[in-house]
């Protein structure tokens, strides 16, 4: 983890250009297939070609290819053009990559290689949530690969983030074609990742700037332009907030249903961590670990009234524009308002152990009350997102929702507090595993029948046990990627553990538990296989 | 390959039948005790996590010391079945993150066998539910909270609470303000959370039916912020309060007190059990509540003639060396002394599992200090179950009158009446070590 002060990185928490950092411009598409074609290199021979959807691809082959191939499914990208601002990358990737890395890591792939396994990944014809497009293209990119290098015998699917959800989706509708599968950080299924993203926009524009737009775009680059105007606005909110932390100020740009809680004494800072319990955003980001505290008086007031809001603002910064952007995206594609909301009842949103555990963020149960009042579908000054009906019959039945069952040995990693796609998704999966994981136990020994073999294991991307720094001031230090905290944090050689993870279950049909294997996991350093943890469910889901 | 000669094999055979033979009459436990985690032959081990350190801390930091007093005259006098019992304790600062983290330490690295006597309600809601505690049946017991919401089975399967709860609390303290100061102005400060909830339900009219003059609800933290404790004696001040309830932490009833001084409000005292205490905070404020009331479950701990706080208070010279004997002495030694009494209840091979059976099966029979019964059942995982009132004396202790004579109160969480106890307290076991 870096450290940067707190003062001279005032606003890097917030930005402009870190909300749409996320932005490229994807490719147009093609009608008919072609490649793949071959260069012939060696020891590494590099083919390149189209899927039938015009989505580019690439294969690595080494010479000593032992029949195993692996495929790549790239993270998200936004899908919206906008000339002389974003760059456009639709090419071919083929494993995770560092920052201002494309491609896939030139290290993570060279590794692989040298095992004498194969490499392919597309580019996915569309950007923005491509599930569908892209578990099609994989399944195409599989057979291109399987018909020019006869010799396969085991394909492993791997992806991360939008990838990630996709390959678990991929092995879910494909497990034919696979012989494991190797789940990173995840997107839910789109229903649960869509309110998720919903929620978080639609409650800071209704209470800290109702101009926001955020639904009901313009068509083409007009819309663009809207959705640009959004960002600003959302940049606007976030600065307000941070600089409004210590003292309670509300964004000026407030709703006046906000502005009457301000006027209550509510502090912003507890309409942010409101926020943050209402849609399920982890308290705890890359420079706030909601347990130190400045020494001195403060020591255990500052981490449970200030830490879990700023936490939720530093998430939320590194959450948003990726929220906006699939939200705009998804509305494009579907032609119309897909959101809907009307009959959402935030209050319910609210855990009971949330009221408790941050009942002192949250200004105490008066404060609750009050801030959740005025989410109430009847107060005019929070009004709610009225969806077109065909955009919300297109939306609710064009996507695939991943159903989290496991059907190929699978391993997953996740951070503890990622968060674009939340601990909780993978919590979800596992948890719907163990169950069906016991019955399939209870029925085999009924039967007389050998005890299945597991096959989910989740690798945990933990924190340190305590990480925010103070100055002498008493001013909280900023962090950069912290372990276990931010989108997609993982090292290298987490990626290679997950590699060899998946590769052995691949090569044995299941996965490895040996202490060899436990000695590498604590070897990659930050990793934890636990089932005893427990982190929450997306809010889509009632448990 | 391995080569068996025919004598050998009748030999093994004559010995695996024996073996059957005694097995078959013996109870299974015997023959192969399950390994359980934090159990040897020859110890068990315990873990608490709570404030040691910080503004949280004050009282409670003084708990584990007399619990591991209690644990070493035990374990002096031949420990439980054989076992000596040790205690892990760990800081979590009263913050919830660290006592997550502290119990996920205490169950995977230092491997105890059950939590007890962790603290608070917001601490011990984020740990039961992160760190999984029902599911995985890993026992956190005798909880210092008095929050209703753990008697809820189904969402804390193996968590228990010490203390009566706050509902309980309230309705006592309603009729005993109904009783000693009729048609004098009450006035309520409450904390605005589930502490204070479960104080509303017990004072709402299907329970306690105490009206208030006045209420404020005071968010948590906020106590401690300069001006915040003057606004609200200037609102008790403006209702004419004659009788002040404060039900709130510690450091809210040190705040207040320091406050109605400056504004020479000087109401009728009566201070909810948890944040009583203050004199041991500051003990400057002592002056200040002399003639106080409030109320205990256990008895005054300078009362000369209990037999408890006599057993407690030589164990605590002996084995809690320069440490103080005072109320948290004494809450911590009897949480011990109960936490021995489960253990030796659930077997001479006790597992997580016979442990929480033992508590639901006898729990309730357990003698200590308190002079209430433990309420533990198949469904309840409540403790104690009512109070005796008292005033602080001189020297900042609670005592209920000049002969400690005490008149004890029970209730339930629900809308039964609030009754004089006729509970009669077990003899202290010879020696103060259970059978």
């Amino acid at each position: 983890m870096r450290t940067t002060s707190f003062k001279s990185r005032a606003f890097a928490l917030v930005s402009t250009t870190a909300l749409l950092a996320t932005l490229v411009v994807v490719a147009p598409a093609n009608a008919a297939a072609t490649g793949p074609t071959c260069d012939g290199k060696t020891p590494v021979q590099t083919c390149t070609g189209t899927t039938s959807d015009g989505a580019a691809y690439k294969m690595v082959i080494p010479a000593t290819f032992n029949g195993t191939a692996m495929i790549w499914s790239h993270g998200f990208g936004g899908n919206t053009t906008i000339p002389g601002v974003f760059a456009v990358d639709s090419t071919a990737q083929l494993g995770p990559n560092f920052d201002g890395e494309t491609g896939g890591n030139a290290a993570v792939v060279k590794y692989i290689t040298d095992k004498g396994v194969a490499i392919m990944g597309s580019g996915f014809s569309t950007q923005g949530w491509n599930l569908d497009e892209a578990v099609k293209a994989n399944a195409e990119l599989v057979g291109i690969f399987k018909a020019k290098f006869t010799t396969t015998t085991k394909v492993v699917a791997w992806g991360y983030s939008m990838g990630g959800g996709i390959t678990q989706a991929f092995a879910e509708q494909h497990p034919e074609l696979l012989s494991a599968a190797a789940v990173i950080n995840p997107v839910d299924a789109w229903n649960a990742q869509a309110k998720y993203f919903v929620d978080l926009l639609w409650l800071m524009k209704t209470w800290f700037d109702p101009s926001i737009k955020l639904s009901g775009y313009a068509p083409g680059a007009a819309g663009d332009m809207q959705m640009l105007g959004d960002v600003v606005k959302y940049t606007a909110v976030l600065k307000a907030l941070q600089a409004g932390i210590a003292t309670g100020a509300w964004p000026t740009t407030s709703s006046k249903s906000a502005l009457a809680l301000q006027a209550g004494g509510i502090p912003s800072r507890s309409a942010l961590l409101m926020i943050g319990r209402l849609t399920g955003i982890s308290t705890q980001s890359t420079s706030f670990d909601g347990i130190a505290g400045p020494p001195g008086a403060a020591a255990t007031a500052w981490p449970l009234a200030y830490a879990p809001a700023l936490a939720t603002l530093e998430n939320i910064s590194e959450l948003l524009g990726r929220a906006l952007l699939g939200a705009r995206d998804m509305e494009a594609k579907m032609g119309g308002v897909w959101i809907d909301n009307q009959t959402t009842d935030y209050s319910k949103q609210l855990s009971d152990e949330d009221r408790t555990v941050y009942n002192a963020g949250l200004s105490g149960n008066s404060a609750i009350t009050a801030m959740l009042s005025t989410l109430n579908p009847l107060n005019p000054d929070a009004p709610r997102i009225k969806g077109e009906a065909a955009a919300m019959a297109k939306n609710a039945s064009t996507h695939y929702q991943s159903t989290g069952k496991i059907k190929v040995p699978t391993v997953m990693m996740i951070g503890q507090h990622d968060p674009v796609e939340p601990a909780g998704i993978v919590q979800r999966i596992s948890d719907l595993y163990e169950a069906d994981f016991a019955a399939a136990k209870t029925a085999a020994r009924k039967a007389g029948k050998d005890v299945p073999a597991r096959n989910l294991q989740v690798l945990w991307s933990v924190t340190p046990k305590t990480w925010s720094k103070f100055n002498a001031d008493g001013t909280p230090v900023t962090l950069v990627k912290t372990p276990g905290t931010t989108h997609t944090n993982f090292t290298a050689s987490q990626y290679k553990l997950v590699i060899d993870t998946a590769l052995s279950a691949a090569e044995n049909g299941y996965l490895p538990w040996n202490g060899a294997h436990l000695s590498k996991v604590y070897k990659a350093k930050g990793l934890d296989i636990d089932r005893g943890t427990s982190y929450p469910w997306m809010k889509y889901y009632t448990k | 390959m391995i080569r068996t000669t025919r004598r050998k094999f009748l030999v093994a055979s004559a010995v695996m039948a024996a073996t059957a033979l005694s097995l078959s009459v013996m109870p299974a436990q015997a023959i192969s005790p399950r390994s359980e985690v934090g159990v040897t032959s020859t110890a068990i081990k315990l873990g608490i996590t709570l404030p040691m350190k910080g503004s949280a801390s004050f009282g409670y930091n003084q708990l584990p010391g007399a619990m591991k007093a209690y644990f070493d005259y035990v374990n002096a006098n031949g420990g439980v079945n054989g076992r000596k019992i040790s205690l892990v304790v760990k800081d979590d600062g009263y913050l919830p993150k660290q006592a997550i983290q502290n119990t996920q330490d205490l169950i995977a690295k230092d491997k105890v066998m059950a939590v007890i006597g962790a603290l608070g309600t917001a601490n011990n809601k984020a740990v039961a539910s992160a760190v999984n505690l029902g599911r995985r049946g890993i026992p956190s017991l005798f909880i210092n909270t008095g929050f209703s919401g753990f008697n809820d089975r189904k969402a804390f399967p193996t968590s228990s609470t010490i203390l009566p709860s706050y509902i309980m609390e309230a309705k006592m303290i309603g009729k005993y303000v109904k009783d000693t100061f009729p048609g004098k102005k009450v006035c309520l400060l409450y904390q605005d959370d589930d502490f204070g909830d479960d104080a509303l339900v017990g004072f709402d009219k299907a329970h306690g039916n105490l009206d208030f003059a006045v209420k404020v609800a005071y968010p948590s933290l906020s106590q401690g912020v300069a001006g915040v404790p003057d606004s609200w004696i200037t609102k008790f001040k403006a209702g004419g309060c004659e009788v002040q309830i404060v039900f709130g932490v510690a450091s809210a009833t040190l705040y207040t007190i320091l406050a109605a001084v400056k504004a020479q409000y000087a109401p009728k005292w009566i201070l909810g059990s948890v944040g009583a205490d203050i004199g041991s905070i500051n003990p400057a404020t002592v002056p200040y509540i002399i003639g106080a009331t409030s109320m205990s479950f256990l008895p005054s701990v300078v009362d000369p003639k209990d037999e408890y706080v006599t057993q407690f208070k030589e164990i605590n010279t002996k084995y809690n060396v320069g440490a103080k004997f005072n109320s948290w002495a004494l809450i911590g030694m009897n949480t011990a002394f109960i936490a021995v009494q489960a253990l030796k209840a659930a077997g001479k091979n006790p597992t997580r599992k016979s442990l929480l059976a033992a508590i639901d099966a006898s729990g309730s029979k357990f003698p200590n200090a308190a002079l209430v019964p433990l309420n533990y059942s198949q469904t309840s995982n409540v403790g104690l179950n009512g109070y005796w009132f008292g005033t602080f004396n001189k020297t900042g202790d609670l005592v209920p009158n000049d002969t400690f004579s005490y008149t004890v109160y029970t209730t339930d969480s629900g809308t039964g009446p609030v009754d004089k106890s006729s509970y009669s307290r077990p003899a202290m076991p010879a020696k103060g070590l259970p059978n």
